[in-house]
């Protein structure tokens, strides 16, 4: 009974980083109609950016999530017109130009972090990392335990905004339907400059946790990618609430598969998982997807 | 009737000119250009989840380069001959490694190859080096499923894993007290570290340990989950089989869950400088094998011993080898007593190539940086190094000691391992 309540902890903890990237690479999606190959780099840099500070000013890596969230934020704001560009071409394929063009950034950005800080595989360490809380016999790693705690507290400031301001009902508007948005007067280009921004940071930081959690190297992205896939698909393309609900369930699969089938079997249970999803939920596992 | 004439000339022509050029591209194993120099491929990791291993090997390749350089070259009768590397991204990927040693073999015509550090990449190019019958010796690749099929063209410096990865496994079971009853293993899944674990089941069955879970996992899985389980069973000793990131976050893992076996032993990364680096005491205690320690003291033509080559290693690159790295320094240096002892000019031909295959059969170096090297050419371990003897180590106080066999330690090992907060 403990190792199950344990599995499930861990799951759930897990589970909380990876909706940190998945809330703001689906708001991402839905405004622009563009899955950014870029993601997992984003979360390699947010690390990196972190293990330097770290290394340089001796500064703890979970003081640096506030800078590191405005100064990704800042390069995703003046980064987005870019990608925008690519997207505008006027081209029948344009999107699938765009896609690629993400495929490349992502590529750029690895090799360049290759290329400058090159191939040791590096150890992020905060002053919570060996800290653990004991929950009735369930031990509860300090850091994943904040990871899921910030992602909670992201989840509920951004519904807040989607919900509850001017500019996130028109963020909304824009994802819904951006030619009727536009008819409105929404500004889409700047929304979706803003949200760009909001994901880039929001990812980075997530990067913060996972370069802490796990190590940081240049190629700590890839499966990152692999996921934020993951999420968006299975929570359904666009769904804000529906991301949350994949970011829960992949970090479920991959406790419990690991503890009860074995680790060789995650990949294989969560792709038929997503086959499944894809076969009877089309839209999501909560349906509201497109 | 004249412009007929005149066009069967320009065909005739045409056609001349063209099997020049094609004589000039293809025809491998001809002695197709004139140079004074050996023309080494370089083939490993430098891209890919084992970049850092990848750059290992290269390092190690690239240091015996230069050095051999700087005393003129490789010795062939009265001359000397230079070498020079080219290098190819296997990406760390099987198939990636096959596309960039065919495109290596045929547009840059190596004489020979310094192996991969993956034993992936090693048995996807093998088949590859056997149709363009290039040899290759790889100074990093441990798996033994590569020698098991008896490939005529790859050698390797390292012994395979099921020798070495069994020595902690046996120290463990002979050498310590309370001697441990119960084992946790868990193994990476590719081919080198999934022979390790299963080089350390066979070992703890042979020796009496209960194996209370064997699991092979994917690379980049998360660790935690496992561990938890793990931590249910409360294993005596916690055995992993590969490489240094992995090793990382399962100590990691292992700390935040609050879980300790008595020991952990891991393979292969331990040894490697980047672990104690980034692990500082968190690192300490655990036990791994090895076939080379830089303590070592031996003969070696190229640096004068194991000695001048550590040092010279921790001043120009500010690391201390481990045995991966020692063993692709010496790599090269069999590869010239090889071609010293069939008297082979660059470039090789074919034929030359396979004196050159016979060479390496037949050689056996007393003296080296690395120890005694011969390959074998009969049986499991074909064309492998097996001249080595296997050593268990325990990393104390960031260094690597000897703590088995026992005939061969520095110390006993220390075994329970101390809680992480009394170090």
């Amino acid at each position: 009974m403990g190792l199950l309540i344990q599995t499930l902890v861990n799951g759930i903890l897990i589970g909380g980083i990876f909706i940190t990237i998945a809330v703001g690479f689906t708001l991402a999606f839905g405004v622009m109609d563009i899955v950014d190959f870029a993601v997992g780099e984003w979360v390699m840099l947010g690390a990196f950016t972190a293990f330097w500070v770290n290394y340089f000013l001796h500064v703890d890596p979970l003081y640096m999530i506030p800078v590191v969230m405005v100064v990704y934020g800042l390069i995703g704001y003046f980064f987005q017109p870019v990608i925008q560009k690519v997207i505008n071409i006027k081209h029948r394929s344009a999107a699938l130009i765009a896609l690629a063009f993400t495929f490349g950034l992502s590529i750029f950005l690895r090799g360049s972090a290759l290329t400058l800080w090159g191939f040791n595989n590096r150890n992020l360490i905060s002053w919570i990392s060996d800290k653990n809380v004991d929950v009735f016999g369930i031990t509860l790693p300090a850091l994943r335990v904040s990871a899921t705690v910030f992602a909670i507290i992201i989840t509920i400031v951004f519904m807040l905004f989607l919900n509850k301001t001017k500019t996130g009902i028109m963020i909304r508007a824009a994802a819904e339907n951006k030619v009727v948005a536009g008819l409105m007067g929404i500004d889409g280009h700047r929304i979706a400059r803003l949200v760009y921004a909001i994901y880039v940071g929001l990812t980075s930081v997530a990067g913060i946790f996972l370069g802490a959690i796990f190590s940081v190297h240049p190629d700590m992205g890839v499966r990152y990618t692999a996921f934020a896939f993951f999420i968006v698909v299975a929570g359904g393309l666009g769904s804000f609430s529906g991301a949350i609900a994949a970011g829960l369930l992949l970090g479920l699969i991959d406790s419990f598969v690991s503890v009860y089938l074995g680790g060789a079997y995650i990949f294989l249970i969560l792709f038929l998982v997503l086959f499944l999803v894809l076969l009877f939920f089309p839209k999501g596992i909560l349906g509201k997807g497109w | 009737m004249k412009n007929t004439f005149y066009k069967t000339i320009y065909v005739l022509l045409i056609i001349f000119l063209l099997t020049l050029i094609l004589s000039g591209c293809g025809g491998n194993g001809v002695k197709e250009e004139t140079r004074n120099y050996f023309k080494v491929g370089v083939i490993t990791s430098l891209s890919g989840p084992e970049v850092y291993g990848g750059n290992i090997t290269k390092r190690g390749y690239e240091v015996w380069a230069n050095e051999v350089n700087k005393k003129g070259g490789i010795k062939i009768g009265d001359k000397k001959y230079e070498v020079k590397l080219v290098f190819a991204d296997d990406q760390s990927d099987p198939t990636a490694g096959a596309d960039a040693v065919e495109r290596m073999i045929t547009s840059e015509k190596v004489d020979f190859i310094l192996g991969p550090y993956t034993s992936g990449v090693t048995m996807a190019i093998a088949p590859i080096l056997e149709k363009y019958k290039i040899p290759m010796i790889t100074g990093s690749a441990e798996s033994p499923l590569i020698w098991q099929q008896k490939f005529k063209y790859t050698f390797g410096i390292i012994p395979a894993a099921d020798i070495t990865g069994s020595s902690p496994i046996t120290t463990l079971a002979k050498d310590v007290q309370p001697l441990p009853k119960t084992i946790a293993i868990i193994g990476i899944n590719d081919p080198f570290s999934k022979s390790v674990a299963e080089a350390f089941k066979k070992s703890a069955e042979q020796e009496g340990i209960k194996v209370l879970k064997y699991d092979i996992v994917p690379s980049g899985t998360d660790f935690t989950p496992l561990i938890s389980a793990i931590k249910e069973l409360k294993p005596d000793i916690l055995a992993v089989g590969g490489h240094d990131k992995d090793h990382m976050e399962i100590i990691k893992a292992s700390k935040t869950l609050g879980f300790l076996p008595k020991a952990f032993v891991m393979h292969y990364g331990i040894t490697s400088p980047e672990f104690t680096k980034n692990m500082g005491k968190d690192g300490d205690f655990t036990i791994g094998a090895t076939v080379w320690t830089p303590a070592l003291n031996l003969k070696d033509e190229l640096f004068g011993s194991t000695k001048n080559y550590v040092e010279f290693m921790q001043k120009e690159y500010g690391v201390t080898p481990d045995y991966t790295e020692a063993g692709c320094a010496v790599t090269g240096e069999v590869f010239a007593a090889a071609l010293a002892k069939i008297n082979a000019t660059p470039p090789l031909s074919e034929e030359e190539r396979d004196k050159l295959v016979t060479a390496l059969e037949q050689i056996e170096l007393k003296d080296t940086l690395f120890g005694p090297i011969k390959f074998a050419t009969e049986g499991n371990w074909y064309h492998d190094n097996t001249g080595l003897k296997p050593l268990t180590v325990q990393i104390i106080d960031g260094k690597q000691v000897i703590v088995g066999p026992k005939n061969l330690r520095e110390q006993a090992p220390v075994y329970p391992q101390p809680d992480f907060d009394k170090r």
